[in-house]
């Protein structure tokens, strides 16, 4: 029997800011205005808003998207306090709420002040689920994430021959994709020895590796499924989703084994829900907080076996014309850092077929991942419904 | 324009819970102290109130062995927090205790290109101020 929420949400509406590093607007001000743009996107007005899932913390809150909007009967407000898995997570929780009748069309947004406001360090000390990493390791001097990531990055180049040429793979054709899709912060390309030249953030990561501190906005309206039908934009459903928390999910340091998170539990949800394998994804935006991220969640994902992620993205297996096409939009290491909602924007892209220059030719079915706050995971299978 | 006198960076200190502080008290005394449960005896770290393996609240610190491998680690060059610009780079390693825990901490006296998986190291104890004392690895 398929699952009771297999294709029962759709993806109606997609709304992005400018990707800068600079601006006056406030992270509101940037969530407002992608979510007006989601909004518009998807023929809605407003007031049809009845669920917000705002990225949690920084931005808005219910209250603000009641008092700038004017919506006039929120029925769910709900955060998803999951760091960068927050987005694709979020995916579930509206899911659930437009599935069940309790929400016609809820609207997920962030906005952030990532480069002109607080930098990483200092937006982490808000989040409750890094206060074993305050108490334990920042006094050791590890507190960022970049730090925090980095040890299991080394430890898979120690075990598995994973190298910095593929972590390097990752960047070029990340960037490659961005300066197809022109709103990106990053529009020059890198090369290989660009790469390897640039400097040591927390070893095995250079500058390089390491996601962008951006400034803007992101939004997307899930809607039932049979309400979005009626909708502008080609219908794009959620055949599969799932959020995973790992083992010692406070503590990366205390995991049994470190290249082993939430995702690993999250996908095979995810792929049961859907109906559907690694091998019928045309298109993948995998959440890149670091370029070692990505390596590690395809092999999570079951793009190939564990420890076998460096190879994997040689080639041009991972490019624009590629067997599995990823980050078709610059992702986090070359578009912008909107925590990952960014991610699920372009995929809704790919599916309605408006992804320009990036377009993956004949996408029928795509995939994205969340992945943060010290491991937890988040996958969707997204689909073009026929 | 106004001349600012920096502060010098303060360094990130732990603040103990009600939980926790048996650890850090361990420490200062330089004793690497451990969470046993009462009920089922297995370590636990970091110090939580209920043990995950039987659900007993009942709990004790026991002083433990410390050495221990190397599970993985990473070099810390830019300073996320600028207390620490004057140290990097420094060695983090992240260590598989005899005592069946992981303690991530500086490693000293180690060069870098001769770090390894399984490398024996031993934590050491550094008084940063009169309550708190920070462990560090030396090789064993």
């Amino acid at each position: 029997m398929a699952h009771p929420l297999r294709d029962k949400a759709a993806v109606s509406g997609i709304g992005e800011t400018a990707y800068t590093r600079g601006t006056p607007k406030s992270g509101l001000a940037l969530q407002l205005e992608a979510s007006l743009a989601a909004i518009a996107d998807a023929g809605l007005d407003p007031r049809d808003i009845d669920g917000v899932v705002p990225y949690f913390p920084g931005g808005g809150i219910a209250e603000d998207f009641v008092a700038n909007l004017g919506l006039s009967d929120l029925k769910l407000s709900v955060f998803v306090p999951m760091g960068g898995a927050t987005c694709v997570a979020a995916i579930q929780t509206a899911a659930m709420a437009v599935a069940t009748g309790v929400c016609n069309h809820v609207l997920i947004s962030v906005g952030r002040t990532g480069y002109s406001g607080a930098r990483v360090s200092t937006r982490l000390q808000q989040f409750p689920q890094f206060a074993l990493a305050a108490e334990f390791e920042a006094p050791i001097g590890m507190f960022a994430p970049a730090q925090l990531y980095a040890q299991g990055a080394r430890r898979h180049m120690e075990l598995y021959g994973t190298t910095l040429r593929h972590f390097a793979e990752v960047a070029v054709v990340t960037r490659r994709h961005a300066i197809l899709n022109g709103n990106v912060v990053m529009n020059k390309p890198l090369t290989v020895e660009e790469h390897h030249a640039s400097r040591m953030i927390a070893d095995p990561f250079r500058l390089f590796d390491c996601s962008l501190e951006s400034d803007g906005g992101a939004a997307i309206i899930v809607s039932a499924a049979d309400r979005a039908r009626d909708l502008k934009k080609p219908l794009v459903t959620v055949m599969g989703v799932a959020e995973g928390h790992p083992e010692s999910p406070a503590s990366i340091a205390q995991r049994p084994d470190l290249l082993e998170f939430g995702l690993a539990k999250a996908a095979p949800r995810a792929y049961a829900m859907a109906g559907a394998g690694p091998a019928d994804i045309d298109v993948a935006e995998i959440y890149d907080c670091f370029t070692f991220t990505v390596i590690n969640q395809l092999e999570l994902l079951g793009f190939c076996k564990k420890g076998e992620g460096g190879p994997f993205v040689m080639e041009g297996r991972i490019a624009l014309g590629g067997a599995l096409p990823i980050n078709t939009h610059g992702g986090l290491l070359s578009q912008g850092h909107v925590v990952g909602l960014n991610h699920v924007v372009e995929l809704t892209r790919q599916l309605r077929r408006e992804a320009g220059k990036a377009q993956v030719k004949d996408a029928e079915v795509g995939l994205v991942t969340g992945y943060g706050d010290m491991g937890d995971g988040s996958v969707a299978i997204l689909r073009r419904a026929a | 324009m106004s001349v600012a006198t920096a502060a010098p960076p303060e360094r990130p200190l732990p603040t103990p819970t009600r939980e926790s502080q048996p650890f850090w008290d361990g420490l200062r005394e330089g004793r690497f102290m451990l969470q046993h449960c009462a009920s089922c005896g297995k370590v636990r770290h970091y110090p939580r109130p209920v043990c995950p393996h039987c659900l007993s609240m009942d709990s004790t610190f026991k002083e433990v062995a410390t050495g221990g491998a190397i599970h993985t680690w990473t070099v810390c060059h830019h300073p996320f927090n600028f207390f620490f610009k004057a140290a990097a780079p420094y060695i983090v390693a992240l260590v598989d205790m005899d005592a069946g825990v992981r303690v991530n901490a500086p490693l000293r006296g180690v060069a870098e290109g001769d770090l390894k998986i399984g490398m024996r190291v031993k934590l050491g104890f550094e008084p940063v101020n009169k309550e708190v004392t920070l462990p560090f690895f030396v090789a064993e």
